[in-house]
């Protein structure tokens, strides 16, 4: 996948980039002044990748970081690898429909973090599919506790209707009792007429003792109805309460697994910035234990999370109304449905697998040694002065471990001797630095071994490295430290660039090359351009040699939002909004145009053309020689036609002669209308042997047919019924990038006058003839 | 005894006659219900029938009101004839004709389909067309065609990616300048023919369509003829040469239209359509009519 764009929040000065967009040719410029907050977009985009932050970082305001990052979507089939669940409906169209994912890493107040996929479309989706989930998961809630109110309800009615029951037996028994009591009493009593009496009470207490037995059984009755009502809904509820156990299980292990993931990340950022193999190994072991805890944690959380689903499915299919056993038998062969979606996270996770690696080069430190022990580099011992650099030299030259098996002594050495060749060859093509004439620096490694002065590793081999100047050998700690850092440099890159093989690096370089001369400088942007198509590479530079001119597009400018204050936030202008940046913020490229301007290349005595942009540049150029215009012309690109007045006077008084190329639009009329009121007096001929405006052209990509515009400069086949310049303005597309690269199209010569289509030849032939017309 | 016997043959024949009556009473009412059920169908079926025919004839009329009315045509292009045969009640080909100035331009143009969806794809080619000529001034056949191609694609999402609509017209668009006589001419896979003293001449047409395909968009090619006064010319859709029939039931091809061609040129534009639309029906006797059928004659004054 190839990072295209970013979005930083809360990082050190940066309250939030807005999304910015990287250059489509894999190298992107950060300007700006110190402090403006440059290094800053490198860490964070570093940090994204590791997930590692320091305290530092975090803004004093406490909001905190967060980091997304797009990326095209190239050799990856995003469906085929997240096939081991699925994602809610319609994200995989989505994604494939934009050919793009979006990932967000966000960091917790305790500096750990995750990532998960992000993007606006995608997660509307999300928050869809989440509610309605969350609709049903209340519902099986509601359904769930509802059956253990009810089952409670029923066992307090059955027990209060026990209770009854046992108040009647009571009552009954009273009864009972009274009459036994009467009935002695009346064979006691001796005198009839206190018997007859108590013979009368005792027909009333009979009947009260039938009243009661009544009462006593249909008390029973109900209690028994209650009982066994209670009894039928104790199943349900019987489920219903294992559900809502399981769940608490549930979320106690999901907080211990939290607890411990913090623990393995705090493990496993120790390890990280371990120095030497002794803190290495006792933060491994720490390591490895944590690492066992939490996959044990994992275990049992999985487990209790799918026993939870399970038992609320059971529930709640059983309190819709299905029998058990059927309830029973569906789940056993049903995964748990929460299972079989990817979260956010998951997602983010899974599809980070696949993202380029970041390298962050802050700096160049490990400067090519004089020389290093073979069993330094087998043993990976990071601790040797030059390690990296050696390491990066071995790889770089194609040498493994096997190379230096060879016995035969004559053998290895004319190997060397022919590495040595291709290696000085390869790095004389970018640095074009030399004492004298022809006297280029060459460099050589050879195979030594330890003598006796050395009596610990007598006999043990060891790679001496060699800058050679014309006849003379020098250790590379001899020479000057420019020369070591850029050779430093260019091993490092082209060692990351043949490490992965395939366009899945960026590099992030601070400030490369600020020791070197200019021209070095240049060559580091040889470099660049010589990996770009293995690597995708961002800078931060303050040098005018670090930027080309004619790729501006390749530049973000940073600066804080109010310059003079260095604790305001950082913003960042992308190619399209350069020129609302700072002067000091643009000053490397102010600088660099006015190297050019001093060299003399475009401007001459006669034959200037002053252009409204750099865009109509770029096409002009190319058109020139395209079309091999028999003229010498030299173009002057103004920052827009409000700017041309200016150069206008200018070039007037240097007293050099020119002439003005504007589009047939609203800027153009004025500009004409101003100069011809300002300059010629009002005198239109004059004006108009030097003002021309396109024919009833609004912009200069307007003169190319449709067709051409789409096969040449868009490289899309698409229905255009609109005009080329409309088209670019409503697709918020970049108008100097589409002209730049036709330029080098047209400079590669990939693309000739023939090759364009008789509109095109037309419009352009027609201005041509009119330029012809008023050159000297 | 026999009286017995003869007593349970005779309940034996009642009863087998009822059960039987029975049967086919059930049978009946059963037969009936089918019958009603499919007469109810028939009713509905013949009701859609109705409203589509219906729905069809009124957009019939939505695109003979498009269609350029023929007294203006006869007034742009005095000497003419349009002969133009739609397969269904709506076509797939429609005819356009607009003046600019002392410049005519006129088509014959057969989108994708026939019936409805070809008669959709009319509807976006006529209203392109009519923007496509309102917004420009200084007109070239070829330029019209590319701006015409711009606007399909676009409308119907083509990237020539695979796997979307590969829908869009085919096309022979002329532009006639009255005063100079010169002629352009600019085709998408349909020719154009002119006979100038008893030999036909054709310009072949660019081997494109207006839409997507399969090769790269390029620019269609803008032919340029001076015509005489005398000479005729006809553009058409590919329904006439494809129609099958006449006695071998094969079709009618491009060479024996050219000749029927050759042969009617001199009459008068109204006997020439007369003979193409006998020719034509002759040739397709009882075959059913493959596609829709246009072809415009135009004789120079």
């Amino acid at each position: 996948m190839k990072l295209t764009g970013f979005r930083i929040q809360n990082f050190r000065s940066i309250i939030d980039t807005g999304w910015t967009y990287l250059s489509p040719d894999n190298i992107t410029g950060l300007i700006g002044q110190n402090e403006s907050g440059k290094t800053s977009i490198l860490e964070a985009l570093n940090s994204f990748y590791t997930g590692t932050i320091s305290e530092d970082i975090l803004r004093s305001d406490l909001s905190l970081p967060c980091v997304h990052c797009i990326f095209e979507i190239v050799k990856v089939d995003v469906e085929k690898e997240l096939n081991e669940k699925i994602l809610p409906g319609g994200v995989i169209d989505e994604i494939k429909k934009k050919e793009i994912i979006f990932l967000k890493r966000s960091w917790a107040e305790d500096i750990t973090s995750h990532i998960e996929l992000a993007e606006d479309e995608i997660l509307k989706i999300y928050k869809r599919f989440y509610d309605k989930r969350e609709k049903e998961e209340i519902n099986i809630r509601e359904r769930i506790e509802e059956a253990i109110n009810e089952h409670d309800n029923a066992v307090r009615t059955a027990e209060k209707a026990f209770f009854e029951k046992e108040e009647k037996h009571q009552e009954l028994e009273a009864a009972r009792e009274k009459i036994t009591q009467m009935q002695k009493k009346i064979k006691s009593i001796k005198d009839d007429k206190s018997k007859e009496v108590i013979k009368d009470n005792l027909t009333g207490a009979k009947k009260y003792l039938e009243e009661c037995r009544n009462n006593h059984v249909a008390a029973g009755k109900d209690a028994e109805i209650k009982v066994s009502e209670a009894r039928k809904l104790s199943e349900n509820a019987d489920l219903a309460r294992k559900s809502i156990q399981a769940k608490k299980k549930f979320l106690i292990n999901k907080k211990e697994l939290e607890n411990s993931y913090k623990e393995l990340q705090k493990c496993q950022r120790i390890f990280d910035i371990s120095y030497n193999e002794k803190e290495r190994r006792a933060s491994r072991t720490q390591l490895d234990s944590s690492n066992e805890t939490y996959v044990r944690i994992l275990r049992e959380y999985e487990r209790s999370k799918e026993d939870a689903i399970r038992k609320k499915m059971v529930a709640f299919k059983v309190l819709s109304g299905n029998s058990i056993d059927e309830v029973l038998n569906e789940v056993k062969k049903e995964k748990p449905h929460i299972d079989k979606y990817y979260s956010l996270e998951e997602a983010g996770r899974k599809l980070f697998n696949y993202v380029p690696e970041f390298i962050f080069f802050e700096d160049f430190l490990s400067l090519l040694p004089d020389r290093i022990d073979l069993h330094d580099i087998h043993t990976e011992n990071t601790n040797i002065e030059g390690y990296k650099a050696a390491r990066s030299f071995l790889l770089v030259s194609g040498l493994d471990e096997d190379f230096f098996q060879q016995t035969n002594n004559r053998i290895l050495k004319q190997k060397i001797e022919k590495l040595n060749k291709e290696i000085t060859i390869n790095f004389q093509d970018y640095w074009r630095q030399s004492i004298g004439k022809h006297n280029k620096i060459k460099i050589n490694f050879e195979l030594e071994h330890y003598d006796n002065t050395n009596p610990d590793k007598s006999g043990l081999p060891y790679i001496e490295f060699w800058i050679k100047d014309r006849e003379e050998r020098l250790y590379p700690k001899q020479r000057s430290r420019g020369v070591r850092w850029f050779l430093s440099f260019y091993l490092e890159l082209q060692a990351a660039a043949l490490a992965k093989n395939g366009n899945d690096i960026v590099i992030l370089i601070d400030e490369p090359g600020v020791s070197l001369h200019a021209r070095a400088q240049e060559d580091v942007l040889k470099v660049f351009d010589n990996i770009k198509e293995k690597v995708q590479i961002i800078y931060t530079t303050h040098s005018p040699h670090l930027i080309d001119l004619n790729k501006l597009y390749r530049l973000l400018a940073v600066q804080r939002a109010v310059e003079e204050d260095e604790l305001s936030e950082t913003k960042i202008f992308d190619a399209k909004s350069l020129t609302t940046a700072s002067t000091d913020t643009l000053s490397p490229i102010y600088s660099l145009m006015g190297i050019r301007l001093s060299e003399q290349k475009f401007i001459q005595k006669k034959n200037n053309i002053i252009l409204e942009d750099i865009t109509t540049f770029y096409y002009m150029k190319a058109l020139t020689d395209m079309k091999s215009f028999e003229k010498q012309v030299f173009y002057l690109p103004a920052t827009g036609v409000s700017n041309i007045s200016s150069l206008v006077n200018m070039l007037l008084g240097w007293g050099i002669d020119f002439l003005v190329l504007t589009g047939a639009n609203k800027e153009g009329d004025d500009l004409k209308h101003d100069l011809t009121k300002h300059l010629f007096a009002n005198n239109e001929d004059q004006a108009n042997k030097k003002l021309i405006q396109l024919d009833h052209f609004k912009s200069i990509e307007d003169m190319f047919s449709t067709i051409d515009f789409k096969k040449y400069i868009l490289h899309k086949r698409i229905g255009i019924p609109e005009s080329n310049s409309e088209y670019i303005s409503s697709n918020n597309l970049s108008r100097s990038i589409l002209a730049s690269n036709f330029m080098r199209e047209v400079k590669d010569s990939k693309l000739k006058w023939g090759d364009l289509d008789e509109e095109t030849r037309d419009n352009f032939s027609h201005l041509f003839n009119e330029l012809n017309k008023r050159l000297e | 005894m026999k009286s017995f016997a003869s007593l349970i043959l005779i309940h034996f024949f009642v009863y087998c006659d009822l059960s039987k009556f029975k049967k086919s009473t059930i049978f009946m009412s059963q037969d009936n219900k089918l019958y009603q059920k499919l007469l109810k169908q028939k009713d509905e079926i013949s009701r859609q029938k109705k409203e589509i025919i219906e729905s069809l004839e009124y957009a019939r009329l939505i695109q003979t009101a498009l269609l350029p009315q023929l007294s203006s045509i006869r007034k742009s292009l005095h000497n003419n004839f349009i002969l133009y045969l739609p397969k269904d009640i709506i076509s797939g080909d429609f005819y356009w004709i607009s003046e600019q100035e002392e410049n005519i331009l006129f088509a014959a143009v057969d989108c994708t389909g026939h019936g409805v969806p070809g008669a959709l794809m009319s509807i976006l080619g006529i209203t392109s067309l009519n923007e496509i000529v309102s917004e420009a001034d200084n007109h070239k056949a070829n330029r019209i065609l590319n701006q015409l191609r711009e606007k399909i694609m676009k409308s119907l999402h083509q990237t020539g990616r695979g796997g979307e609509s590969k829908d869009g017209m085919d096309i022979a668009f002329c532009i006639y300048n009255r005063k100079t006589k010169e002629l352009q001419y600019s085709g998408a896979n349909n020719p154009l023919y002119y006979i100038r003293q008893n030999i036909l001449y054709e310009i072949k047409p660019d081997k494109m369509p207006i839409g997507v395909s399969g090769i790269e968009e390029k620019s269609f090619k803008n032919n340029v003829v001076k015509m005489k006064k005398g000479d005729v010319l006809y553009i058409f859709t590919d329904g006439f040469p494809d129609q099958f029939g006449g006695p071998k039931e094969k079709k009618f091809k491009y060479k024996p239209f050219k000749n029927l061609l050759l042969e009617i040129h001199k009459k008068n534009m109204k006997e020439q359509k007369g003979i193409l639309e006998s020719s034509f029906s002759d040739w397709k006797m009882d075959f059913e009519q493959v596609d829709d059928v246009l072809v415009i004659g135009v004789r120079i004054d």
